[in-house]
């Protein structure tokens, strides 16, 4: 099939060629549709898209208020620094930008290149640079990277109240602890800089530019105390070195008003690297965390029967080590029992028996209507994120044992702020007052606007019911379980707990040592708390572990605060005598560590049986008034520890029986000279108190 | 050389002032779009301008000589020219081998060459040649055959990869054969079977960057920091010109650079920025007219030969014209094709200028033999 072109040629490429015409014709007018539409119709739309494009805008951040401790110390501050932002659609040279700014500021390429790609007109590559990086990035002048100053979040105390405080993070919003509590007055309101851009000239001079300034924020007084935070956080750290135990918390409040004056927890973190820390070490467990308050609730059940008149501070008790409720054994911590005891001095003795007696002649009603009326099972209002309220048992399922095992704290989870704020109510004459940790809020030029005042709640026990109770507690200090409290000069009250820790349904070996109290007892000015979880030592009561650290929290606060010593003979007879320091008894034998105690003028305890000091209680340079007991662990038979048998050949007798004392091995020499043979051998792990022969020649 | 006088008097001067109006225009806002740009320009606001002029210059020294040679003395040089085509493209693909990457630069010392673009009207005057010679008859061997004769430059220029010239050569090849009479049955047969066997080429011959433009192109917001943003911002700098335009150096878009490739690709967004719809329409007259005077020129040649030439160089202009202004409104795909005489670019100016030599060459002897 063919055609001839040349037959009719010049009306067939006409036609073509027309055909052709009319087809460019078409295409053009739908280009000059397309631009009527985008340039007329759309002309508005497209321009305001331009101007937005131009204009960027950069955040003006608030200064948040600063947060001071009651006598206005910085806590929590505000400082400029400077930031480095991208602006992506700026940016020519990704690749080379994210190196360069990765090296500059030690950040990882890929999260950096992830930020200039980002399809977003402005993302912050870091709110704080140093001064020197911010002179480098500025000077490589890269489109799209600008330095800006911005304002960081700065807590020159750095650890110190650290979990009070909380964190604001790099957007300057606060993200826990008060900062979180009070964002509204401290946040501020930001500002911004809108101005008009070219991708690689920057800012343009003659451009437009709107400012809408910040507003600053508010700043919060903190009841809070610095120097009884300090003295709070330092003890706690020692403690938890010396107990060896895995959290810890110190609350220290005036039990007249309801002021925190200071909340230490260990673990602990820097709030200025807070994103390094776990979210445990930043938990405020005075606050947040549960446990269950052992023998320092038998203040509470204490508090309610003498209250009720249920029970009186002479009332007899026939304690045989044991009581039987509903066919369930309820065990004192002595295990051949407190004999026949008033009920003052099972208080005093901490004895469960008596106390479980007391709990049953409650209604369940009435036991809960206490125990409610201190602040159990609620939330106390204190003003901070998260807090605790606490479990208790409901009450339709409450079973007689179960308010016999409440009358000595078990089976019932409290805070320690909780159990803090009880005693303080009986220290404040059986008033509850409202707990709180922010005193005043100021405008940025120090004009006070609003004040918080000390709000008593309710009173809950009678004034004479707290009398009684605090006569109890003294004598606690000075005669029973938290003698380890006593501090020449001042009359303290104070409670003893140890809890058995609940391990999956039952109580197994962990415990939790506390000690609450309040000093001076006729007029308190403190009231604190020491809570010592899971402590690693042989002895985990209470009164040995907890005692001395609220002693020394109690002693420091009390000069720091300028109260003087009360010297009352006929009450204390501590005034009498004199302070020595506690000798080192470990790695002793029985015998010569009663030796050195005595020489030192105190009274020794032994717990345990063997050969060895392992362990005492109050450790060694622990200043300690003469007479009182210091407790000697005594390696027990049924613990059984590896020690790997050392090389002591070579050496003499004398020097070998040395090196194995060292490692809890006993020497059997035979023959004279140096060592040449062992058995066990060297290097073999057999059970601690072993005996090595070694043949001397 | 003597030239004849009359010969002068044949010359389509409609077309020459359009051409040199457009090069003015194209050498203004190639000055608008680059004098704020230091990085570019290495300082000098005038660096583009400079380098455009003198390409301008050469291509008006070619299309002087072109047109004192009587077009059909090409036909002398088919095989030379066709074979020279070939080993140039082929150069290319070595040397872009060697360098590593897409390539489509030659260099002869400093002075780089771009042969896509001289090779449109290499296969142009080829092609020409070959559909006027020996039978007048154009069947379905013929078209074949005349495929084979364009399809080894296609490969070469498609494997460079340069997809927007390969498809260029398949424009050339469709608007000749149009022009040569080949029946209408065959012409849609071919184009249904190009439709048929585009998903086989979209899948197996186009690169992965190929096949995201034309995604883009489908839906420019999907990927609005690379190839999607070229294209908003294109329509934001044309849209933002409303209907007069922000004036001559006043287009934001185009002083802050915010619109890529101003002085290359998106030239046609400077116009629609800077002189607003009123210059836009007045720039698409102008090309209207350039199509309209070489569709005259195709209707009144003297013969197949160049009537075919002038064919395939319209060809080439229309679809150019078309598919780059077609892009930066948005309705074509970024295929990265000049704009005719406004795109910076040395070998295109050349090429673009060699062509309307060849255009004015048939034009000028239309007319039978009055030579003596």
């Amino acid at each position: 099939m063919s055609y001839m072109i040349r037959k009719r040629p010049n009306i067939r490429i006409r036609k073509r060629t027309f055909t052709l015409f009319l087809f460019f014709a078409i295409l053009l007018f739908a280009l000059v549709a397309k631009l009527f539409c985008i340039q007329l119709l759309n002309g508005r739309r497209y321009r305001e898209m331009a101007l937005t494009q131009r204009m960027q805008l950069i955040p003006v951040y608030a200064e948040r208020g600063t947060i001071y401790d009651r006598n206005l110390t910085e806590l929590a501050v505000s400082i400029r620094t400077d930031g480095v932002y991208v602006s992506p659609p700026n940016i020519t040279k990704p690749d080379e930008t994210a190196r360069s700014l990765a090296n500059i500021l030690h950040l990882p390429y890929e999260s950096v290149y992830s930020m200039v790609k980002k399809e977003s007109p402005f993302v912050w590559v870091s709110l704080k640079v140093t001064p020197d990086d911010a002179k480098m990035i500025r000077e490589m002048k890269y489109p799209g990277v600008k330095v800006t100053e911005t304002v960081q979040r700065f807590y020159p105390k750095r650890e110190l109240a650290a979990h009070i405080l909380g964190v604001a993070g790099m957007d300057n919003q606060g993200l826990e602890g008060l900062e979180y509590f009070y964002e509204k007055e401290l946040a501020g309101q930001a500002g911004y800089v809108r101005e008009e851009q070219a991708p690689k000239v920057g800012h343009i001079p003659q451009g437009i530019r709107e400012i809408q300034a910040a507003e600053d924020g508010n700043d919060i007084v903190l009841t809070i105390d610095e120097g009884i935070q300090y003295i709070a956080e330092r003890e706690l750290g020692k403690a938890i070195k010396d107990t060896g135990a895995s959290k810890g918390t110190i609350i220290v409040m005036n039990p007249g008003t309801g002021e925190l004056l200071a909340i230490a927890n260990y673990p602990t973190f820097d709030p200025n690297g807070f994103a390094k820390y776990s979210s445990a070490a930043r938990r405020n467990i005075a606050i947040t965390d549960m446990y269950e308050p052992g023998s320092t609730f038998k203040l509470i059940i204490a508090a309610a029967a003498l209250e009720e008149g249920l029970v009186s501070p002479n009332e007899i008790f026939f304690d045989p080590g044991y009581i039987k409720i509903d066919g369930k054994q309820i065990n004192c911590e002595k295990k051949e029992g407190h004999g026949w005891i008033t009920f003052a001095e099972a208080i005093v003795e901490s004895c469960n028996v008596a106390l479980s007696e007391v709990g049953l002649r409650f209604s369940k009603e009435r036991f809960y209507d206490y125990i409610r009326a201190f602040n159990f099972g609620k939330k106390t209002g204190i003003d901070f994120p998260g807090e605790a309220s606490g479990l208790l048992i409901p009450e339709k399922t409450l079973k007689p044992i179960e308010m016999a095992n409440i009358a000595f704290g078990q089976g019932i989870s409290v805070t320690p702020l909780q159990i803090l704020l009880a005693v303080s109510c009986i220290a404040n004459d059986g008033v509850y007052m409202q707990p709180y940790l922010v005193k005043e809020i100021r405008s940025k030029n120090g004009q006070v606007l609003e004040k918080f005042e000390p709000t008593p709640l309710n009173q809950v026990i009678s004034k004479e019911t707290s009398d009684i109770l605090k006569e109890m507690m003294e004598r606690v200090v000075t005669e029973g379980t938290g003698k380890n409290a006593a501090i020449l000069g001042y009359r303290v009250a104070g409670k003893t707990g140890t809890s058995q820790k609940p391990e999956g349904g039952t109580y197994g070996s962990k415990r939790i040592a506390s000690f609450v109290g309040f000093a001076p007892v006729d007029e308190p000015k403190l009231a604190i708390i020491v809570v010592l979880d899971e402590p690693k030592t042989i002895s985990k009561y209470g009164g040995v572990l907890a005692a001395p650290v609220f002693k020394t929290v109690l002693e420091d606060s009390l000069r720091y605060l300028g109260i003087p010593p009360y010297f009352k003979d006929d009450k204390s007879s501590l005034s009498k005598e004199e302070i020595v320091a506690v000798p080192d008894v470990i790695g002793r034998s029985p015998v010569e560590a009663k030796e050195a105690v005595a020489s030192f003028k105190l009274r020794s305890k032994v717990q345990g049986q063997g050969s060895l000091v392992v362990d005492q209680h109050p450790r060694a340079g622990n200043l300690v008034s003469a007479n009182s007991y210091v407790v000697i662990y005594l390696k027990e038979q049924d613990i059984t520890e590896m020690v790997v048998v050392p090389n002591v050949l070579g050496l003499t007798m004398k020097r070998a029986a040395q090196v194995l004392a060292e490692f809890g091995l006993k020497l059997n020499p035979s023959g004279s000279g140096m060592a040449v043979e062992i058995n066990p051998k060297v290097g073999i792990k057999v059970e601690y108190g072993s005996i090595v022969d070694v043949l001397f020649r | 050389m003597v030239f004849d006088r009359r010969l002068i008097k044949e010359i389509d001067y409609i077309l020459l002032i359009t051409v040199a109006i457009l090069i003015v225009v194209g050498l203004i806002i190639i000055y608008s779009a680059t004098r704020t740009n230091k990085a570019l320009n290495n300082g000098d606001p005038f660096y583009f301008l400079k380098k455009q002029i003198q390409w301008i210059l050469l291509g008006i020294i070619a299309f002087v000589f072109l047109i004192n040679i009587d077009y059909r003395a090409l036909q002398k040089f088919y095989y030379h020219i066709y074979i020279l085509n070939i080993l140039l493209l082929l150069a290319v693909l070595i040397s872009g081998k060697v360098g590593g990457g897409a390539q489509r630069w030659l260099y002869f010392g400093s002075m780089g060459i771009q042969p896509s673009e001289f090779a449109k009207l290499a296969i142009v005057i080829t092609l020409a040649q070959f559909l006027s010679d020996e039978s007048n008859t154009i069947g379905l061997r013929k078209v074949i055959k005349a495929f084979l004769h364009i399809a080894l430059p296609t490969v070469l220029i498609a494997r460079q990869p340069d997809l927007g010239t390969a498809i260029v050569f398949i424009v050339i090849f469709f608007g000749m054969l149009y022009i040569a009479g080949t029946p209408k049955r065959i012409l849609g047969g071919m184009l249904l079977i190009g439709l048929l066997a585009s998903p086989f080429v979209y899948f197996s011959f186009l690169k992965p960057y190929q096949r995201k433009r034309l995604l883009i192109f489908l839906n420019p917001s999907a990927d609005s920091l690379v190839s999607g943003y070229n294209i908003i911002q294109s329509k934001i700098a044309i849209g933002s010109g409303k209907v007069l335009g922000k004036g001559l150096f006043a287009g934001t878009q185009t002083q802050l650079s915010f619109l890529p490739a101003r002085h290359t690709d998106f030239i046609f967004s400077v116009v629609g920025e800077e002189f607003g719809f009123i210059g836009s329409v007045c720039i698409l007259f102008l090309y209207f007219i350039l199509l309209w005077r070489a569709l005259l020129i195709i209707a009144s040649a003297k013969d197949d030969y160049g009537r075919l030439i002038a064919t395939g160089v319209v060809s080439v202009f229309a679809f150019h014209i078309f598919v780059n202004i077609g892009m930066t409104l948005g309705i074509m795909p970024v295929t990265g094709l000049p704009l005719p005489f406004l795109t910076y670019g040395g070998s295109a100016m050349l090429a673009n200028l060699i062509g309307i030599g060849l255009l004015v060459n048939v034009g000028m002897r239309r007319k039978k033999l009055v030579f003596k």
